[in-house]
């Protein structure tokens, strides 16, 4: 089962990872979800595909009311991302959800309606959850041409999508990177195969490495801590992305 | 078969029913983790009493036992109604994958005809789904009602309590107030419970 822990609180603003489901079939990809709760609403970032939507719901409802969650952010057009969208809808058709422009077509093919959708503009946007400041950061091609991560600068936490994911073995499932040599070893392979463009990953290292963020939360794998996020940064920099195809 | 081919609308007001279940249970259970700190301040107040309150300290030392019983009960409520979630949500999937389904059969007799033996294994699905989600409720309303016993043993439990808080010479008054604390979260408890054993069994 899917377990929902708290990764930040500071009094009604919370940040918790819905993640690692000893459950999940082998041929489904982890993934990470992340609740954003300030007093009664909640967002819930890229809440996942329908297989994991019982698993992802469960674990949610076992420490927070379901009905607080009044937006979605689906990062991406993936179907890890967020091909939950209809059973998400059943539940509670108020629910909003924000997606790029680019995908605000393709997007509806999961479910919801016109009124559904909040599409972010390609530069991004401030999204605000009650009187909380949520920031909708570009992060095209990274892997997605129209790609959203999310940041929230009091908390200093980012949601960074794929960008940071890594295929995690069994025995390092941790939620947090505890060592960072080890386990970027895992991140390797998928950020050379998924990541198409050194252009837009290089603008995006130089952007993010302005912001101040204590914790970088990807939606696979581990979460990078203080120094962690740096060196995460410095590592993508110097990737050759783009480079997964054996010529 | 009729409870599963009943429309969306109810599938969904199930969960929904599901949902607000949960909410009531998680709030009886923060409340009953404070019955555990409510009764070692009892004993260490009637430790501090002394010899003047000697059936207290009996009580809540009992108290004490109780609190640990309840704690457990509470942790397997919480685990049930865990369980329940998750299948009413599997549930709410299936029905949402067979909505699908029908679209498709409603396309004419040839469709309808294709449709037959996936709609039969859709079915099945279901069905072995309904069937835990029936054992879900029901194992929920058993554990309810041995909840509910234990907060009528709690009830009884505050009560004497109370009594053996009026023998307690110069310290009455904080055993009194010790006394009432316990017999108000146990009624709380008790209250909400009550309410929602009589919704389930709507």
């Amino acid at each position: 089962m899917k377990k929902l822990e708290f990764i930040y609180e500071d009094g009604s603003h919370k940040w918790a990872a819905v993640a690692r489901d000893p459950e999940r079939p082998n041929y489904l990809i982890d993934t990470n979800e992340y609740l954003v709760i300030n007093g009664s609403e909640a967002l819930l970032a890229d809440p996942g595909g329908m297989e994991v939507f019982s698993a992802v719901f469960s674990a949610i409802s076992a420490e927070v009311d379901p009905y607080t969650i009044r937006h979605l952010l689906a990062s991406h057009q993936d179907p890890d991302v967020i091909s939950s969208l209809a059973l998400w809808l059943d539940f509670n058709p108020e629910i909003k959800c924000y997606l790029s422009c680019l995908w605000s077509s393709f997007i509806p093919h999961f479910g919801g309606a016109e009124e559904t959708f909040i599409a972010i503009p390609d530069e991004g946007m401030g999204i605000t959850l009650g009187n909380l400041a949520l920031e909708a950061i570009p992060a095209h091609y990274l892997h997605s041409s129209g790609n959203f991560n999310l940041y929230d600068r009091k908390a200093k936490i980012l949601f960074s999508g794929d960008v940071g994911a890594a295929l995690l073995p069994p025995e390092e499932s941790g939620l947090f990177v505890e060592n960072f040599d080890r386990h970027i070893r895992h991140a390797q392979g998928f950020h050379r195969r998924w990541m198409g463009s050194n252009a837009a990953k290089l603008n995006w290292c130089e952007r993010i490495s302005r912001l101040d963020i204590d914790m970088l939360c990807p939606q696979h794998g581990a979460i990078y801590r203080g120094e962690d996020v740096k060196r995460f940064i410095d590592w993508f920099a110097a990737l050759n992305v783009g480079s997964g195809i054996r010529e | 078969m009729e409870e599963i081919r009943s429309d969306d609308t109810s599938q969904t007001s199930d969960l929904r029913r599901v949902v607000q279940a949960n909410e009531d249970i998680k709030k009886v259970i923060r409340i009953s983790s404070g019955v555990n700190l409510v009764a070692l301040n009892a004993m260490l107040v009637a430790k501090r009493s002394g010899e003047k309150s000697r059936g207290f300290a009996v009580v809540s030392s009992e108290l004490r036992v109780f609190s640990h019983k309840l704690e457990g009960a509470m942790t397997g409520l919480g685990a049930l109604i865990f369980e329940l979630v998750r299948d009413a949500a599997a549930m709410r999937k299936q029905h949402h994958e067979r909505r699908h389904l029908l679209n498709i059969q409603a396309r004419g007799q040839q469709m309808r005809k294709l449709m037959e033996p996936v709609l039969a294994r859709m079915d099945e699905r279901m069905q072995k789904t309904g069937e835990e989600i029936g054992r879900d409720w029901h194992q929920l309303r058993l554990q309810l009602n041995r909840v509910l016993q234990l907060c009528e043993s709690g009830g009884s439990l505050s009560r004497s309590a109370k009594i053996e808080a009026v023998y307690g010479g110069d310290m009455s008054a904080t055993l009194k107030q010790v006394a009432n604390q316990i017999e108000e979260t146990v009624n709380e408890i008790f209250s909400i419970l009550k309410l929602l054993r009589s919704q389930l069994n709507e």
